[in-house]
């Protein structure tokens, strides 16, 4: 058994590396001074190490799945997949990170340090097989949110994001707890490994305890990703935090949650039964609410980081609209979801940031006449935007597309038209955007010192993926479609 | 050249225009205007060649020119290229507007010329891709990327008020193709996902009468509730009745090429929608519904010539014509008869020359006067003795005025009399009343006519100048058309028949 324990750890490679990685990076940061060169050190170690994760995922992707360290993590092709987005998204976040005003110069090696920190916990949760390890990773990704959320110590809205946050996380993860106990309870393991026979024989009674408890554990992974009721935190946090901080809160956590929420779904509700009818319900009724309570309050909105929270909102819960169909069918839009929101988030965050830098806010203002002084970057921004809304040939489109076509076809077609109204409103304010920088005639001539030629690279490169998934999306929709979870 | 070949020249030609105009630098705005002009040439005699090989015998697709590669497999998804007689006469006028918008714009856009012709070429590029498309995947991704050059074309060339008039545009339309897309996907999977799930042909012909559907806890006809959302996404683009406010806008504030793209084609596009898909895949509901349309049909007549009366705007004048004149496009297919079908697909062409020529025209006094005013709002008129002072331009514009209004020997006489003849049996009360609106149209148009060109000469109208060669050169195809096909439809009539036949005995069958 123990020989056993760590037989596999060649497996969990990737997250070694993070965890090294870490270690090393506060062992840089507090052997030298703080000066320009540690923070060009730190940024090439992580670098380096997180390059060194991303390619020791990749090898993981087509070795065969299986469950490590007695049942408690697996490490299948999905889990996988999100882990690589993860990454990806928590590179840009530290690049953008050293290129963003807002975080402040002494702080800009341990925003690395907590963004790899975070990473690791968005990691283990996307492989949790039980829910010890679930919650482990739940905490782990919490607490140091928590602390980055408060960046901007000088901050008055930094630092209420940050109470906010632990505040919110701390109920909701004390909830989830308490939710975990009592399935605990009735099933009488922790283990997610071999649930499906006992799932079948469940009696009345204990079918009424666990739907609740199920509900309870929602709320700790709905406040993550932050769905309707559970979303209050998020536009302030999101408005509050800085710019960097944002991308990674509006990636990490988020595809981490979701990843839980595919792999809980798939595992206790896969088969036909009485709970599964009410968790399908409650997951319609959120997903729901969700896009629409995100949309319709977008719209108002004048800083630009908010109606971005807010429009997030209303793409997790287009996510979850597609785990109404529970098959790998479901799961395979999801991924693809996933995998098209990180870029175009990316992309809306830097350009964001950029500018927010320059003005000092991220008003809707500041975007004003745009394309006449960085046509590139208003293209981009605009492509993005588009694509947020589900405009083909861009990658959003195909993304809500697949997510359409789950719900049709599981007949679902009323969330459908919800779907594609919300897709409807939610064009009013991305076309807000596109319209003050392009149609608008520009106030200033003031350049931006943010879009140097490297910047300018970078966010054309992120917009690349952009583009081409919208257009030949086979070869990536095969990723999502091979994205399977390990069911034992 | 290869008939296989022939489509996709016609398709991508408008792209890689746009790509050399990007790849042109910004300051030579002369070798910009030239590339596109160079283009649109080559397109619209690419679509003279294919006019010249069309096989008028030959109902649906044409076999010879069919292009399918697949796309994205997994979901059976196709580049699916075709075209029929439906499709050709749109074709066409796309390939010939296009071009003469490139004149028209010569000289009239001054602000950012490589993005205006950049877009300009990409809107080409879609609207053949919508006309093209057999492949419903495909059909809507052209059909959507379509709102992004009009969007920036109405949204930064366009009038005073052109961001409220871009914005509702992208809005209305994306709402009408949203639903669409609900059906296109409740269709793939009504097919069982098989190849021709997407397969807009294979999808035709009333396969889904019998099937039903679960909606909010109802049990509803598929077929139904489907040719009810791809009515309103198609409806909102001709624009029928109470889809149709957001035209107004998006036509004045857009600048002259635009408004005679949108009117001389994109506008056919929702035409177009039914004839190729609403019609031929739900023939039950459409036929269920004939009556309804030909009502809204009617109420398009007659609204929008009242409308068009009561304007002082010329611009928004010749808009709510537009409204009025897709109208008997609507009653020509609600009649579903051969004759009712056949002037629909005629009045799509007719009403493209003939509109087109009408936004030309005011284009080019809007050059000379800047303003567009009949009656001012202080009461006083904005023109007044136009004839007399611009022998050239009133010509040209009575030329395109009759053809609007429908007089005999003028190409728009010939389709409205089609779309009576085939309506008149089935909808005797709704010919009769639409009958109205030609008087109506007659009078409005006569009206304007007298109060712009007629009366005391207004002083500053004295300094106005003629039209210039450029001018002249862009509006003389289009008379002689109007003309031609005034006395000589046959040509068009032609190449449609084959296929307007077919459509009209698959809804018989219904």
């Amino acid at each position: 058994m123990h020989l056993n324990y760590l037989a596999n750890i060649s497996r969990y490679i990737p997250e070694l590396i993070l965890v090294v990685l870490m270690i090393g990076l506060i062992l840089i940061e507090t052997t030298y001074d703080e000066d320009q060169k540690n923070k060009k050190y730190i940024f090439i170690t992580a670098t380096i190490g997180l390059v060194l994760a991303l390619a020791a995922l990749l090898a993981n992707l087509t070795v065969k799945s299986e469950a490590i360290f007695s049942n408690a993590v697996v490490i299948d092709p999905f889990s996988t997949t999100m882990k690589i987005m993860m990454v990806i998204g928590t590179f840009f976040s530290i690049y953008l990170s050293r290129i963003s005003k807002e975080i402040y110069e002494t702080l800009k090696t341990e925003y690395a340090i907590m963004a790899v920190g975070i990473l690791i916990g968005g990691m283990l949760l996307a492989s949790a097989n039980n829910m010890l390890t679930l919650y482990i990773g739940i905490e782990t990704l919490s607490i140091l949110s928590y602390v980055m959320a408060s960046f901007k110590k000088n901050s008055e809205q930094s630092s209420e994001a940050g109470l906010k946050y632990a505040l919110y996380g701390g109920i909701s993860t004390g909830l989830m707890l308490f939710g975990m106990s009592h399935i605990f309870g009735v099933l009488g393991t922790i283990q997610f490994a071999g649930l499906a026979p006992k799932l079948q024989q469940l009696t009345t009674a204990q079918s009424l305890i666990l739907m609740p408890s199920f509900i309870l554990f929602f709320v700790g992974i709905g406040y993550k990703i932050a769905t309707v009721p559970f979303h209050m935190w998020a536009p302030d946090v999101y408005e509050g935090s800085p710019t960097p901080v944002t991308t990674l809160f509006a990636i990490v956590p988020k595809l981490a949650g979701i990843s839980v929420l595919i792999r809980v779904t798939m595992i206790f509700f896969s088969a036909k039964s009485l709970i599964r009818i009410e968790w399908v319900g409650m997951i319609m009724a959120i997903a729901a609410l969700t896009m629409t309570v995100g949309n319709v309050t977008a719209i108002g909105q004048k800083s630009v980081k908010r109606m971005l929270a807010y429009s997030s909102i209303s793409h997790a819960g287009i996510m979850v609209a597609g785990l109404v169909m529970v098959n790998e069918i479901g799961i395979r839009a999801v991924v693809f979801y996933g995998i098209t929101y990180v870029f175009m988030t990316l992309v809306a965050f830097y350009i964001t940031s950029i500018v927010q830098d320059e003005h000092g806010n991220d008003h809707f203002e500041r975007f004003t006449g745009l394309a006449y002084r960085y046509p590139l970057m208003a293209i981009t921004m605009s492509i993005v935007m588009f694509s947020l809304t589900g405009v083909p040939p861009f990658a959003g489109f195909v993304a809500k597309f697949n997510i359409l076509t789950t719900l049709i076809d599981s007949r679902n077609f009323s969330l459908a038209i919800i779907l594609g109204l919300n897709s409807v409103v939610s064009a009013y304010y991305y076309l807000k955007i596109v319209r003050l920088m392009t149609l608008k005639q520009q106030e200033t001539n003031d350049s931006i010192k943010g879009f140097g030629f490297l910047n300018q690279l970078i966010i054309v490169g992120l917009t690349l993926p952009v583009i081409v998934l919208g257009v030949f999306w086979e070869n990536i929709f095969s990723l999502a479609n091979s994205a399977k979870i390990f069911l034992q | 050249m290869h008939g296989l070949d022939l489509l996709s020249w016609i398709l991508w030609m408008p792209f890689i225009g746009m790509i050399g105009v990007l790849l042109l630098p910004k300051a030579s705005e002369k070798a910009i205007k030239t590339w596109s002009l160079i283009n649109t040439v080559i397109t619209f005699l690419l679509t003279v060649v294919l006019y010249m090989k069309f096989d008028t015998t030959q109902a649906g697709m044409q076999n010879a020119f069919n292009v399918k590669i697949p796309w994205i497999s997994q979901f059976h998804i196709f580049y699916a290229l075709g075209v029929d007689g439906i499709s050709m006469p749109m074709i066409i006028l796309t390939g010939l507007l296009f071009m003469l918008c490139i004149l028209s714009s010569w000289t009239q856009i001054k602000k950012s010329i490589k993005g205006y012709f950049a877009l300009l070429l990409l809107l080409q590029f879609t609207v053949f891709g919508v006309f093209l498309a057999l492949d419903f995947f495909l059909f809507y991704v052209f059909w959507e990327v379509m709102l992004l050059p009009m969007f920036f074309l109405i949204g930064v060339w366009g009038g005073e008020n052109r961001e409220y008039a871009a914005v509702k545009f992208f809005l209305y339309t994306f709402f009408g193709s949203i639903l669409m897309l609900v059906g296109i996907v409740a269709l793939y999977f009504a097919t069982g996902q098989s190849e021709d799930s997407f397969n807009i042909l294979a999808l035709s012909g009333g396969k889904f009468t019998q099937n039903t559907l679960m909606l909010f806890g109802h049990s509803l006809s598929f077929s139904k509730l489907f040719f009810i959302f791809m009515f309103i996404g198609f409806a909102i683009k001709v624009p029928v009745f109470p889809f149709h406010t957001w035209l107004p806008h998006a036509h004045v504030q857009a600048p002259t090429a635009i408004s005679v793209i949108l009117a001389g084609v994109l506008l056919k596009m929702g035409t177009y929608g039914f004839l190729r898909i609403a019609f031929p895949i739900f023939p039950d509901s459409a036929k269920y519904f004939a009556e309804a349309i030909a009502w809204l049909g009617l109420i398009n007549v007659i609204y929008g010539a009242l409308c068009a009366m009561a304007q002082t705007d010329v611009k928004k004048l010749i808009a709510y014509s537009s409204v009025s004149h897709m109208g008997f496009v609507m009653l020509g297919l609600a009649s579903m008869t051969i004759q009712g079908v056949n002037g629909a697909v005629l009045q799509m062409f007719n009403h493209g020359t003939s509109t087109a020529m009408m936004f030309f025209l005011i284009g080019i006094i809007y050059e000379r006067s800047h303003h567009r005013w009949i009656v001012r709002p202080d009461g006083t008129y904005g023109f007044g003795g136009l004839y007399t002072q611009l022998p050239v331009y009133s010509i040209v514009f009575i030329i395109g005025m009759f053809a609007s209004m429908g007089l005999p020997g003028m190409s728009g006489f010939i389709s409205e009399a089609l779309i009576f003849i085939g309506m008149y049996e089935k909808y005797t009360t709704i010919t009769v009343l639409a009958l109205f609106g030609l008087l109506i149209g007659a009078a409005y148009l006569l009206w304007m006519f007298k109060r712009m060109f007629f009366g005391e000469v207004n002083p500053s109208v004295k300094d106005y100048t003629d039209m210039t060669t450029l001018e002249i050169t862009y509006m003389v195809p289009l008379c002689i058309i109007v003309i031609w096909f005034g006395i000589f439809p046959s040509p068009i009539l032609n190449i449609m028949k084959a296929s307007v036949g077919q459509l009209v005995s698959l809804l018989a069958t219904f």
